[in-house]
Parts: structure tokens; C-alpha cells; sequence
């Protein structure tokens, strides 16, 4: 698949053991900062209509604000009801200060 | 004034101590119908909800009653029955609106909650608040628990693919409500067959809902209101008969075998409206395909109550919900059904003698009218009563129709349980 990297912000922006949301885009797309690393995902959650950046993010899970079913940012993994479906994750590079995510 | 009775009694009193006289307030009194909700169907009681058939696959739901309490038939991913009730644990809201569907959760759309289809809460949005400037705004208090906040669960029985749910925990095995003379018709009917959906009919009938239970618990009627029946010779003198009641005279069911006799012979004589020169073009309305279920009966009627009918006419069989909405008013919910083995033509067959029944069979439309002037009368005059005292005073089979017998045993369990 082509590579497809996008600017999505700068490094110091993603909040350490928190989530914020950007766009690339027009996609919703949010952005994780774990151990020093920054994860990305899309930014609406796969079962109701809410932005996972207004969500709790506890370790590597996300949890999403309204109705509580969590992902595993590193893999998209659902991990809870009522979320079934995984969500998709997007490679991640920094370059310059910049945090970069490739939409493929 | 003189001795002129109150035409709405004050302090109304059930005289002496048997059935056969039935008050007109019993099917007017507005606090004894709230008695009768609680004690009938919402305790002690196991009440019809639906058909297996109805809901094949993991998801599939049908919104239904439990006397005046919506509730929700679901199968869920295990392939299990669940009933809820349709009642957000939130605000109360009754949240599901379709009758008929296939969901993956049930979801409130008043503040999205969402349930299991077990009915355990899953979700609330912004439980545990809103994030604003690096602060955390509002949500749930900390020791809120979803588990506490499920939706109402009813207790479930099922049998033959005939779904029954109570809201009292505490009650008796299906099999031990029903007893074993009506479950030995039960069984007969629903005898382990896949079951399959031919169709509904729904009608509202503005009466008292024991009218209708008394309406199939009357041999009395049919040969004289029905004159369909009589007109080409289905219901007749010489008919085999047997009516049977469980040992509280709660449950009943009609039995009757036709007779063999030529529509011509003399056993429709005493039945005024019987006209020879009418035909009907498509015989199959009337005609008998025997099956090897019946073991004989050609009609068998069962009356559960305080919820359903179930009816074998020959070859129509269907489930008759009732469900009331008040002293004077009920929905009348019909499922005909049929059997997974059954030939195109035996469904074919099933369908046309459907036509027999629902809110305009050619049968089942007077009884609709009859039910509802029945109620003016008693609402005209509700100190007065209502009569059945064919075939004596007391309760007790019998192999003969001509008798009130199964209306008279309906009322002395009404009277033992509602302390009347």
C-alpha cells in the first residue's frame, strides 16, 4: 500500500498519558502520547457517534466518553462491550518536532 | 326513591358464594381491574409473550405485553430467550418502539444508555464526565454501578417453542401451572415441532379483557350467535364433546370432534338458521384434512389464563393474545402459525381457514361485536349481573356442551384471588 504521511502536529502538542483529536485530511484522527511514544487512531469510535479525544485513555486503552466500551490503541483491538468492532490504527513517525501519521 | 338500588354501587358486594351470578362492576370497577393486573398477570401468573419462531437469530427482538407492562421477547448471542421489560432504568422511558426487529444492544434515544440484550446496562454517556481545559466536568457520582442499573428481568419459561414470561421470580414451574390435563392438550398442540409464522392479526375491542376468556370458555354461543358455523354445518348437535378444566378451574379447553353425519341430516334441524341452499366455492374453508396430531379432536380450544388462547379450528391453529388496557378496552393480538413439516398445500389450506378468524373472520368478527355491547350493558348498569347458570350452579367437566360450566369455574378462581 502506498505510504501516505501526513502533518498532523507538532510532537509537543500530544499530551503525555492522554489523548488529543486532530484532523488530516477532513478525517478525525486521534493521537495518543504512552511511555514517551505517540499512537494514533481514527477518532470516532466504532459503535455510537463520539470522538474518542473526549474519552479516558488508561495505560494503552482507550476508554471511549459515551458508552464506555475501550480499544487497545496499539492494535485497534475492541476490548469491551459494547464496542465489537475494532477501530483502525495509523503508523506513526516523528521528523523535526513533528508528529506525522500515514493514512495509507 | 323507595327501593330502587344505586345504579353505581358505593361498597360493591359479591352475594353468597357462588359464580354463576356475575357482577356487572366486575368488569367495570377501575381499582378492582388494578387488582386484577397485579394479581393476575403480574404475580403468580405465567403470562404469553410470543413464539421461538418469531425470534430465529441471535438479535431478533419482538416488543410485546405483560398485562399493561411493555416488555421485549429477544434472543441474544447465545442463542438464549430473554424478556425485559421496555423501561430505561434511567428516566423510565419506554424506549423501544418497533414491534418487530433485529438489534445488536437495546439504546434509549432519549440520553443513549445502552443495554445488553440480556438488559444489562453497558454504557452511559459521559459516565465519567466531560473534559474541558484540563479539567473534568460533571458525570456519574464514583460509586455509580451499572450493575445495579440493568433493565427489569422477567422470569422465563418456554415449552413447545411457546414463550411465557412472569415478573414474580418466586413462581410455580410452567408445567405445575398449567397442570397435567391441560398440559396434555398443550403438548398435543405444540408437540415439539419447529413452529412457523404465518402471519398476525391485531384489533382492538373495546370490553372488559374476561370477556374474552369467557368468550371461549362458552359452548353456549356458537351455534346460535355464529350462523356461519350454522349455515354450512360446522357446528352441530351430534359433535362429540368434552370440556375439561385444571384443578383450580382456571385453565380450560373445549374439546369437540365433528360429526360424520351428511351436512343434510337431521342434526342440524334444531339450529334455526341453517340454509341448505348456500354453498361454499372454495371447500377447503370447511372441509377436514385430518392429521395424525389431532388424535382425533377436530377442534380443541384452550383458554390459559390470564393471557392467551390457543386454537386448533381443524386446520387453523394460531395463539390469541389478550392484552387489556383498561376496564373497557383490549388488544386482541392473533399469530397463526404453522409447522415446519407441513406441505405447501397443508400451509395453503392453514391460510384460507384463517379467514375464519381475526377481527373480520367470517366467524370471529361477531365475537368482537358481542364483547363490546356486552360492556355497554354493563356499564349502563353496574349494580346489576350477569347470568350463567346453564347446566346448574357448580363447576366440573363435563362430555356435553351445553353447559356455562368453564365461565362459572373462571369466575371461582377469580373470586378466590382477588378476595372478592
Amino acid at each position: 500500500m502506498a505510504e501516505n504521511w501526513i502533518d498532523v502536529s507538532a510532537e509537543d502538542e500530544v499530551p503525555q498519558e492522554d489523548v488529543i483529536g486532530v484532523e488530516a485530511h477532513g478525517r478525525d484522527i486521534a493521537l495518543y502520547g504512552v511511555e514517551g511514544q505517540v499512537y494514533a487512531s481514527d477518532g470516532i469510535c466504532t459503535h455510537g457517534h463520539a470522538r474518542l479525544c473526549d474519552g479516558f485513555l488508561d495505560g494503552f486503552e482507550i476508554e471511549c466518553p459515551l458508552h464506555q466500551g475501550t480499544f487497545d490503541i496499539r492494535n485497534g483491538r475492541a476490548m469491551c462491550a459494547p464496542v465489537t468492532e475494532d477501530i483502525r490504527v495509523y503508523p506513526v513517525k516523528i521528523e523535526g518536532g513533528r508528529v506525522f501519521v500515514d493514512l495509507g | 326513591m323507595g327501593d330502587m338500588p344505586g345504579v353505581f354501587p358505593k361498597d360493591p358486594k359479591w352475594e353468597g358464594d357462588g359464580s354463576s351470578r356475575i357482577p356487572f362492576w366486575a368488569y367495570t370497577d377501575e381499582a378492582l381491574y388494578k387488582k386484577e393486573l397485579e394479581r393476575f398477570f403480574y404475580q403468580g401468573h405465567w403470562c404469553y409473550v410470543g413464539l421461538e419462531a418469531e425470534i430465529p437469530n441471535p438479535g431478533d427482538f419482538k416488543r410485546t405485553v405483560v398485562g399493561e407492562r411493555s416488555v421485549i421477547m429477544v434472543r441474544d448471542t447465545d442463542g438464549g430467550i430473554n424478556v425485559v421489560e421496555n423501561v430505561c432504568a434511567h428516566r423510565g422511558m419506554q424506549f423501544c418502539r418497533k414491534r418487530h426487529g433485529n438489534q445488536t444492544e437495546f439504546v434509549c434515544p432519549y440520553h443513549q444508555w445502552n443495554y445488553s440484550l440480556k438488559g444489562d446496562l453497558q454504557g452511559v454517556p459521559f459516565r465519567r464526565g466531560v473534559k474541558q481545559d484540563g479539567r473534568v466536568q460533571g458525570g456519574m457520582p464514583k460509586e455509580f454501578n451499572t450493575g445495579e442499573h440493568g433493565l427489569t428481568r422477567l422470569k422465563v419459561a418456554t415449552r413447545g417453542g411457546v414463550v411465557f414470561a412472569s415478573f414474580d421470580h418466586g413462581i410455580e414451574p410452567l408445567e405445575d401451572f398449567l397442570g397435567p390435563d391441560i398440559l396434555h392438550y398443550f403438548d398435543r398442540l405444540f408437540n415439539g415441532r419447529k413452529l412457523t409464522i404465518l402471519g398476525y392479526n391485531r384489533q382492538r375491542i373495546p370490553g372488559n379483557w374476561k370477556l374474552m376468556q369467557e368468550n371461549i370458555k362458552d359452548p353456549y354461543h356458537p351455534g346460535l350467535l355464529h350462523t356461519w358455523f350454522i349455515t354450512y354445518g360446522l357446528w352441530r348437535a351430534d359433535n362429540k364433546s368434552q370440556l375439561i378444566m385444571d384443578a383450580q378451574y382456571r385453565h380450560a379447553a373445549m374439546i369437540s370432534t365433528r360429526g360424520s353425519g351428511g351436512a343434510r341430516s337431521e342434526v342440524t334441524a334444531g339450529v334455526t338458521s341453517f340454509k341448505e341452499s348456500m354453498e361454499i366455492q372454495d371447500k377447503r374453508l370447511l372441509d377436514i384434512v385430518p392429521e395424525p396430531w389431532w388424535q382425533g379432536p377436530t377442534a380443541v380450544m384452550m383458554t390459559l389464563f390470564p393471557s392467551v388462547i390457543f386454537q386448533q379450528q381443524v386446520n387453523s391453529v394460531s395463539t390469541r393474545h389478550i392484552q387489556p388496557n383498561g376496564t373497557g378496552s383490549f388488544d386482541f393480538v392473533w399469530t397463526h402459525f404453522g409447522f415446519e413439516d407441513d406441505t405447501p398445500e397443508m400451509t395453503e389450506r392453514r391460510l384460507i381457514q384463517a379467514n375464519l378468524f381475526g377481527p373480520a373472520g367470517f366467524v370471529s368478527a361477531d365475537d368482537g361485536e358481542v364483547i363490546e355491547f356486552s360492556q355497554s350493558g354493563f356499564e349502563q348498569k353496574p349494580f346489576h349481573r350477569a347470568l350463567a347458570e346453564l347446566g346448574g350452579y357448580d363447576c366440573g367437566n363435563t362430555d356435553h356442551m351445553v353447559t356455562e360450566t368453564l365461565i362459572r369455574g373462571m369466575y371461582h378462581y377469580w373470586r378466590k384471588v382477588m378476595e372478592v
